[in-house]
């Protein structure tokens, strides 16, 4: 039988009497990207830290492929990219990365071999050779993410790893991760919804401390309805949602945001709504500019009904 | 199978010499105190071997030197070696105070000691930090130790084979006396946040906690024992001996550092990261 790779058991944790996380319990199995949302000071930093080691819980019990967190035999095993966590200044990127690799039982050759796999993966490997420093910021982020590759752990934590990078570094990452993610479960805190929209099958949502929901992907939800999200170049809202609303098979139209609206249908009744909007959207010569099928995960956790 | 825990205090150690011999920071403190040992070497040290060494001399300061609590100096059969002893138990102590003063304090500030303890636990981060850098004192007193008889040497080159017994005392009680100190800064810095802080409350809880015990003892002699716990508190005493007879008070310091290192320990376990 499968056992679970994490799992947590009651898990509360106060800083100085406030509550930052509350009688959280929920297991995970080795799988697809899991995704961490949640607020400003929901907890998933404490969370993560609690599973890295780096925090003992107030109360609970917390297990990563059966052992405590931080220990000995997680070495190699998990690894996280820690909130603002920065390298020691005094020596190279380099160096400390192959001190981590040692560290995780490689011999020298090898943890050097490593140590340029992961920074190549990151197109650093021109910094190797610098100290912490004189890195940009976006340059010391994937250095962190990097370490956290090293030796192809079963388990990430990332906490926050696409916040203060650019467009086309969140693009690596993202990459790295979606090729990895066939031999390493990640669990990503992040506030970029679309991001984890993109990587995550599966969504943890924190508030107040409090685990709220687990979602699953809407294909995987047994429901009678689906919904299609459309967003529009400008146009009349109320005119598109009364001839959307006229269209056979749609349940309901929102319009939770300007130029954004999100159909809801029976697929029963129209299998192929995707090729009757854009019809309708063609007849009325207004222009779309992307149509996807299921909500956004923003609407899923936070906008439900 | 993850590594042993000697196979990662041996790493941990040898990060801690790296950091030491071979950073630019760690070079500038050696250097610092090589031109001090120097200047101390040349002078102080140089001056007051000579003054004994020659038998006129050797009589007149006798009286003095007992006088000061330093007769002992005429026991070492290599007057540069005594004098060494007496300046090197002054001086690797709060060189010990300053030198392990940020075992663990600023990698826990910066974050760096997550990407350590990811991979190794805290006891093996504790314990490794702590033997790297008692490994750099045993180096800096062996140097110095070496520096001396090189001295000694250069005065009377007969002294070099009735000198090695001596010189291995030497070294291998002065490291004794480093231990608690440095085993208390290892404390100290699994606790605060800064190198600084650790100095200040390592300088703070000697003076306290020294007067604290000395005046409990002179109400309640029956807590004299309690002077044990006081790191350098066999360091009167071994002023007065020589060569080897220090091994005598051995106790002292490998008890305190036991006491000390559990602590630490035990703080380190407890510490958030």
């Amino acid at each position: 039988m499968k056992s679970p790779i994490i799992q947590c058991q009651q898990l509360s944790h106060a800083y100085a009497g406030k509550v930052a996380l509350s009688n959280v319990t929920f297991e995970l199995d080795a799988g697809e990207p899991i995704g961490l949302v949640g607020p400003n000071g929901a907890g998933k930093t404490t969370l993560l830290n609690i599973l890295s080691g780096f925090l003992r819980p107030t109360s609970g019990r917390a297990r990563l492929f059966g052992h405590p967190p931080g220990a000995v035999q997680l070495n190699g095993q998990v690894s996280a990219l820690p909130q603002d966590a920065r390298l020691d200044a005094s020596f190279t990127v380099t160096e400390q990365l192959v001190f981590y690799a040692r560290l995780q039982g490689m011999a020298r050759q090898q943890a050097m071999l490593e140590t340029g796999r992961v920074l190549d993966a990151f197109a650093l490997t021109e910094v190797g050779h610098e100290k912490p420093p004189v890195l940009s910021h976006g340059m010391a982020k994937r250095v962190a993410i990097a370490q956290a590759l090293i030796g192809h752990p079963a388990l990430v934590l990332l906490d926050e790893p696409t916040a203060g990078l650019d467009p086309v570094n969140v693009r690596t990452v993202r990459a790295v991760i979606a090729e990895q993610a066939s031999r390493t479960t990640f669990i990503i805190s992040s506030h970029d919804l679309a991001e984890l929209d993109r990587l995550c099958q599966h969504v943890l949502l924190l508030e107040n401390g409090r685990l709220q929901t687990e979602t699953i992907r809407e294909d995987e939800q047994p429901t009678a309805s689906r919904f299609i999200t459309l967003q529009m170049e400008p146009c009349p809202a109320l005119d598109v949602m009364a001839s959307l609303k006229a269209l056979d098979g749609v349940l309901q139209v929102t319009n939770p945001q300007k130029n954004e609206f999100i159909v809801e249908y029976n697929p029963g009744v129209q299998p192929n709504m995707d090729q009757l909007l854009m019809q309708a959207i063609h007849a009325h010569h207004w222009h779309y500019r992307q149509l996807s099928h299921g909500k956004t995960l923003e609407e899923k956790l936070f906008f439900k009904g | 199978m993850p590594p042993s825990f000697f196979n990662h205090l041996l790493l941990i150690s040898l990060f801690e010499l790296k950091r030491a011999f071979a950073t630019r920071r760690g070079l500038l403190s050696l250097i610092t105190f090589a031109v001090v040992w120097y200047f101390i070497l040349l002078y102080p040290l140089r001056f007051a071997a000579e003054l004994l060494a020659q038998e006129k001399g050797f009589k007149q300061d006798f009286g003095f030197l007992d006088f000061i609590g330093l007769g002992s100096i005429h026991h070492w059969p290599i007057p540069e070696f005594g004098v060494f002893w007496q300046l090197a138990l002054i001086i690797f102590p709060i060189l010990s105070i300053t030198l392990a003063a940020d075992q663990t304090c600023s990698d826990r500030e910066r974050g760096t000691l997550r990407f350590i303890v990811l991979r190794s636990s805290r006891d093996r981060v504790f314990f490794g930090r702590f033997a790297g850098v008692m490994v750099i004192q045993a180096l800096l007193i062996s140097a110095a130790a070496f520096s001396t008889l090189a001295l000694a040497l250069y005065r009377d080159a007969m002294l070099f084979s009735s000198a090695w017994p001596n010189l291995l005392a030497l070294i291998v009680n002065l490291i004794l006396v480093v231990l608690p100190f440095t085993a208390l800064m290892a404390t100290l810095s699994a606790q605060v946040k800064t190198a600084r802080q650790a100095t200040l409350w390592a300088i703070l809880i000697w003076t306290f906690l020294a007067g604290l015990i000395n005046g409990l003892a002179n109400y309640l002699p029956a807590l004299a024992f309690l002077k044990l716990l006081i790191p350098g508190y066999q360091l009167a005493e071994l002023t007065q001996l020589s060569g080897w007879q220090p091994l005598q008070l051995a106790y002292i310091p490998l008890l305190q550092t036991f006491i000390l290192l559990a602590f630490g320990r035990w703080i380190m376990a407890r510490q958030v990261l």
